[in-house]
């Protein structure tokens, strides 16, 4: 589920669930599996940072008449 | 120009051509002005055309490599200036006009062709800020379309690995300037779209002339932002007016450094910002511990006081039953009957002495009734001397005791009334007399005086 995130949606859940931690409504229960949640959500976030190679390509193409 | 002393023997077709050609010479460096007609690309890219005024054609042609410099490729039925040079080509026996520069014959119509293209495209919404596409936060891989030489596409790959020293970057080479310029583009922007490698395209180019940016203002590369897959974000230079394709794309920059920034979040700022989430998350999560330990220790210590009274509750429960055990024995109850009896047999007594007691009272009030009967007996004899006296006197009043000493009343016998005068009867009347003893009925003979 979490692997179609992008970085923004991923930060997004984050923060959604930090909100709920930080509204401290939750019962015990619920704040140890929200912070569970945001941690994944966290690593999906540090993963896309690191995601990209630093790679620059070319993509020519034969331009007619070279 | 024959040479008479060559003129025995005939050229050869190359030594006239030859000869052709090298008396055309003189004629490089020319503009031409004409309307172009027959537009045909070659197979190694070049183009053939003719030029014509209305009364005269030459034909035009333009190789590959110029076509790629000129700024704008001509097109049938529009009149352009041309610079080039006359060739007479041996091999076809044909006179050339070989084009090294094509310039507009009149920018101001060409203006105007450019807005009304803006008119048709703004009709269509394109220029719509609701259409625009949503540039993604951090692109998996940015795609650059421009030049692959020169300023701007060092200065783009310097400022997004500079900001994101891991990003990918895709470079699609191709010719900003020049006739071939809007397909050139426009290829590009589609295979993009059919690779999708990148999430956002950069199309860029170092500024120019009116001329220079003709590419950005036509419909086919306008088109191909509008279609494309990818969003596009221009930085066509700041030297110009907005293009149009500046106006279609999803984005707009001036410069490359500007399209670097905008396309690519700095890597920095992001690990900074997933810091403070895992900051807050730890604090959060550190807090809610503490709560709960907190709420924790606040029981254990209201169990540690409440401890001593539950003992203390249930040592007096157990007291409690262990009295009532006792109490419930046979040996007690036994005990507690005997007590009874002897509480009655106590009672009994008492009672018994008291009724005694309250007898002999009664007997000694008795005795004093006695004394009471006494004088209430004299007190009786006084009273029936009194009454006796007054019977007496009454006897003595009493009409029977005047009747007894030879009195009489007479009363008239119809009304029962006494009569004290003779006045009060009359003779014939019926009357009655009462004696002492017994009486009299008569009847009035006469009445005196």
């Amino acid at each position: 589920m979490t692997e179609q995130l992008t970085y923004e949606q991923a930060l997004e859940k984050l923060d959604e669930q930090l909100k709920l931690l930080e509204d401290g409504n939750l019962g015990l229960e619920e704040a140890l599996k929200a912070v569970d949640e945001a941690r994944v959500y966290l690593q999906v976030c540090t993963e896309r940072l690191e995601a990209a190679r630093r790679k620059i390509e070319v993509r020519g193409e034969p331009e007619p008449g070279q | 120009m024959l040479r008479p002393e060559e003129a025995q023997r005939p050229y050869t077709v190359t030594e006239l051509a030859n000869e052709i050609r090298r008396e055309l010479r003189p004629l490089t460096a020319l503009l031409v002005k004409g309307e172009v007609t027959g537009m045909k690309r070659g197979t190694k890219g070049h183009y053939s055309f003719a030029i014509r005024d209305g009364q005269s054609l030459i034909n035009g042609f333009l190789y590959a490599d110029d076509a790629r410099r000129v700024t704008t490729l001509p097109e049938d039925g529009q009149v352009f200036i041309f610079r080039g040079r006359v060739d007479y080509w041996t091999q076809y026996g044909a006179i050339r006009f070989v084009i090294d520069q094509v310039e507009f014959d009149d920018v101001g119509k060409l203006r105007a062709q450019l807005e009304e293209l803006k008119r048709k495209l703004e009709a269509q919404g394109a220029f719509a800020t609701e259409r625009k596409r949503p540039l993604p936060y951090l692109p998996k891989a940015v795609a650059l379309i421009t030049s692959p030489t020169g300023a701007v596409i060092h200065d783009l790959q310097e400022t997004i690995l500079e900001r994101f020293p891991n990003m990918t970057i895709y470079v699609y080479p191709v010719q900003v300037q020049g006739a071939a310029a809007p397909m050139s583009v426009s290829r590009a922007l589609r295979r993009c779209g059919r690779e999708l490698l990148a999430d956002v395209i950069v199309l860029a180019r170092g500024g120019g002339s009116f001329e220079e940016l003709y590419a950005f203002n036509t419909e086919i590369v306008a088109r191909s932002v509008l279609e494309s897959q990818v969003p596009v974000v221009t930085a066509l230079g700041h030297t110009s007016d907005r293009t149009v394709a500046d106006m279609v794309a999803d984005a707009e920059c001036r410069t490359p450094t500007e399209a670097g920034s905008r396309v690519v979040p700095k890597k920095s700022d992001l690990t900074a910002q997933l810091r403070d989430r895992n900051r807050r998350l730890t604090r959060e999560i550190g807090r809610r511990i503490a709560r709960e330990q907190e709420q924790l220790d606040h029981r254990r210590r209201r169990v540690a006081q409440l401890l001593p009274a539950l003992v203390r509750q249930r040592v007096e429960r157990l007291t409690r039953a262990a009295s009532d055990l006792a109490r419930l024995s046979p040996t007690a109850q036994v005990a507690r009957r005997e007590e009874a009896l002897r509480d009655r047999g106590r009672r009994l007594d008492a009672a018994v002495a008291a009724r005694l007691a309250r007898s002999s009272h009664a007997l000694a009030s008795l005795r004093a009734g006695d004394r009471l009967a006494r004088a209430l007996s004299s007190r009786l004899t006084t009273a029936a001397h009194g009454l006796e006296h007054r019977r007496q006197r009454l006897v003595a009043l009493s009409p029977e005791a005047v009747l007894a000493r030879g009195y009489s009343i007479t009363h008239d016998a119809e009304t029962g009334a006494v009569l004290r005068a003779a006045t009060q009867t009359a003779a014939g009347r019926r009357i009655r007399v009462r004696l002492a003893e017994g009486r009299l009925g008569a009847q009035v003979d006469s009445v005196g005086r």
